[in-house]
Order: C-alpha cells, then structure tokens, then sequence
C-alpha cells in the first residue's frame, strides 16, 4: 500500500514537472502601422493564453494601460507616446517583457 | 514500385547511378525565433547526388496552412502570387523551377505554417509515365505549436507525428502515410538526404557533397510502411531530408499514361552542441 501511494506521488510530481516545463509562456507583438499594437500569446505546448494579463508600462514603470489576452490569445491596444514596454503576465516565472523598441510592424 | 524497377534497369543498362525525384520546397531555416521574409524555392531535382533537375510543369497551387495554437482555427492563405519562375542549376544541368518570395506579413505570427505545392504532372520520358509530387514543408514561428500533426486534407500526404522542424541528430522521425484520408498500409517511401544543399542567395546547388555513398542502395534508401500505414527513419545527419510516398495517390492516369501521384515531405535534423 505504501508502495502504491508513494508511486502515485512519485507519478504526480512528474506529471506536475513536466507540465512547468510544457509551459514555457510566449508573446510576440507587432507594430499594425495604424497607431495600433497587437500582441499575441500562447505556450510552448500550444495551449492558449485566452485571459493572461497583459500590462503597458511607460518607461518609469507607470501602467499605461491594462487588460487580457483574448479568447483568440490577442491584445490589441494603441500605441502610447514615448517608451513603453509590454508584459504578458501569466504568472510568478512566466512573465515576458517585451520594450517597445522591439516592437516593429 | 515500377519506377523503382525501372531506375535499375537503367542502372545497369547505362551505369547511370539510381536516384529518386523529390519535389523541394527548401527555405534554409524552418525554426524561426519570429516571423520574417522568406524565400522559398520549389524544385524538381535529385537530392543526394543534386543531379538532373527536371523541368517543373507549370504549379498548380502553392499555399500556406498556419494555425497559432492548438485550439485556433487553421488559416489558408494562397501563395500563388508571390511566386515566380527561376531557372535552377544542378550539378549536371539547368532546369525550370519557382521561387515564392514571401513578405512578412505571411508569416509573422508565431505557429506552425504547412507550406504546400501541388505541382503539375511532370512527364518522365525515359519511363513513360507522369510523377505529381504533391510536396508540404513544416515551419514554426517563436516555438508556439500549432497544425503540423493535421493532416491538410491532400489526395495523398504524409502526416508527421514528430515536429518536422524540431529533430536532433541521431534521433528518429515517424509519419503516417494517408491516401484520400486513409493509412496507406505496406506503402513504399524512398528517403533521401539533401546532400549539396542549396547555395544561400543563389538558385544552385552547392558543389562539395556532404556525404558519399558506399553504394547506390544508400543514395535513396526504401522503407515500407507498417499495416497502420505508419513509418520511422532514423537521423543520421544534420541537414534536410525528404520523405517520399511513391504512388499513394488515388489519379493513377494522366492523359492516357501511367500517373505516379506521390506524397513528399521534408523534416531538417540539427546536431546537438
Ligand atoms: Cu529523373
């Protein structure tokens, strides 16, 4: 019995490893050219970003703007004036920060 | 399996050494970090040896399947108007073939992107017989998966069940073979490396082989796939291979000759360092 129990552990703790690692979160945003920005989300293992926070911070750390992926794992949003930075937030270790600079269309 | 015969015979008739057609559609890179021009070129050649290119017909359709996710919808978008007509050169001859100069915006969000050609029926004269190479090449975006284990839909394809664009060296590729949707069970692949890879910004082949073959069995080597229509190949080598279902298709007639309607895919191994 305490054999079973310590394989069912063993084999969650695996299944819960490899799901972290499955996870890797990734965002990538472009310029559309209009004024607008769009970003989109998802994980390395193809599942869907639909909710992650997204966050506009201006270059000392003022949040421009906020909101969340959408059920298609976009956020589109104007382009503010001046330096800013992208965060897709899905969580401690799972936070991507993308500078405006690097945004091109 | 009559072409095959065929290539022998010539073989050994005129010491020509046997080698299989493969339609290309080579880009150098197919796991991209993010989205970017391409260039794509479509030829109709001889890998290994990168000898006689023949003279593609005139492509029926080229177009792209991308799916960002696995829950997303596919997205088909047609490529025929970036393409154009080149003239590529093998080692041993010239031939016509195509290039699609893609702009980013075809493919700038992160996914998978199927790249499919359907070329025209080309008439192999020395055989008598027309080849149809109905041709995909997988390429991700920023490492978010998408499409590349669906099947497309074609009258023949090859459906990978490893990620044609992330192999190791030393490592396996398996697929399934499909003919109108089904598992083609007992099917003949040939597999071929692409040993004179193209030369970046130029339509040729380079000149230095790779490779050599200690005998022709090894230029292109045959496989069969198992009753569930299912196949693996193991990697040797860094670079590009082509995996080619020979005759799969259901068209077995064009214009009142033998049809071979084949089903080609290409994965690309990388050496762990
Ligand atoms: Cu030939």
């Amino acid at each position: 019995m305490r054999k079973l129990i310590t394989l069912t552990l063993l084999a969650g703790f695996v299944f819960a490893a490899s799901v972290a690692f499955a996870h890797t979160p990734l965002c990538s945003c472009f310029d559309n050219g209009d004024g607008t920005v769009l970003c989109e989300g998802g994980f390395s293992d193809g599942s869907s970003a639909a909710g992650v926070k997204m966050y506009v911070k201006d270059s000392s750390g003022n949040v421009l703007l906020e909101g969340q992926m959408s059920e298609n794992s976009d956020f589109e949003f104007d382009k503010p004036e001046g330096d800013y930075t992208v965060y897709f937030d899905a969580g401690e270790g799972h936070v991507i920060e993308i500078p405006g600079s690097k945004i091109v269309e | 399996m009559k072409r095959i015969i065929l290539a022998l015979c010539l073989t050994l008739l005129t010491a020509v050494p046997a080698f299989a057609h493969f339609q290309m559609v080579y880009t150098p890179e197919i796991a991209l970090d993010e989205g970017t021009d391409l260039n794509m070129k479509l030829v109709f050649t001889h890998p290994f040896e990168a000898g006689h290119t023949m003279d593609m017909a005139p492509l029926q359709e080229f177009y792209v399947i991308s799916q960002r996710g696995e829950a997303a919808e596919p997205k088909k978008t047609d490529l025929m108007e970036y393409v154009e007509k080149i003239t590529w050169t093998s080692l041993t001859n010239s031939g016509a073939a195509y290039e699609a100069k893609l702009p980013r915006k075809v493919v700038r969000s992160m996914g998978d992107y199927v790249f499919v050609a359907v070329p025209g029926p080309y008439y192999e004269e020395e055989e008598e017989i027309y080849i149809q190479q109905i041709t995909k090449t997988v390429l991700n975006v920023g490492g978010l998966p998408g499409n590349w284990a669906d099947p497309v839909g074609l009258p023949t394809e090859i459906v990978p069940l490893d990620k044609p664009y992330a192999n190791w060296t030393g490592g396996v590729f398996r697929g399934v073979v499909l003919s109108e949707g089904k598992p083609v069970a007992n099917a003949d692949l040939e597999v071929e490396f692409m040993n004179h890879p193209p030369v970046e910004g130029k339509n040729e082949f380079q000149k230095e082989a790779i490779a050599e073959a200690p005998h022709d069995a090894f230029v292109t080597m045959g496989i069969k796939t198992n009753d569930r229509g299912e196949f693996t190949v193991g990697i040797p080598h860094a670079g590009w291979w082509g995996l080619c279902a020979l005759g799969t298709g259901p068209q077995t007639e064009h214009e009142g000759k033998e049809l071979s309607q084949d089903a080609v895919l290409w994965f690309k191994a990388v050496d762990m360092k």
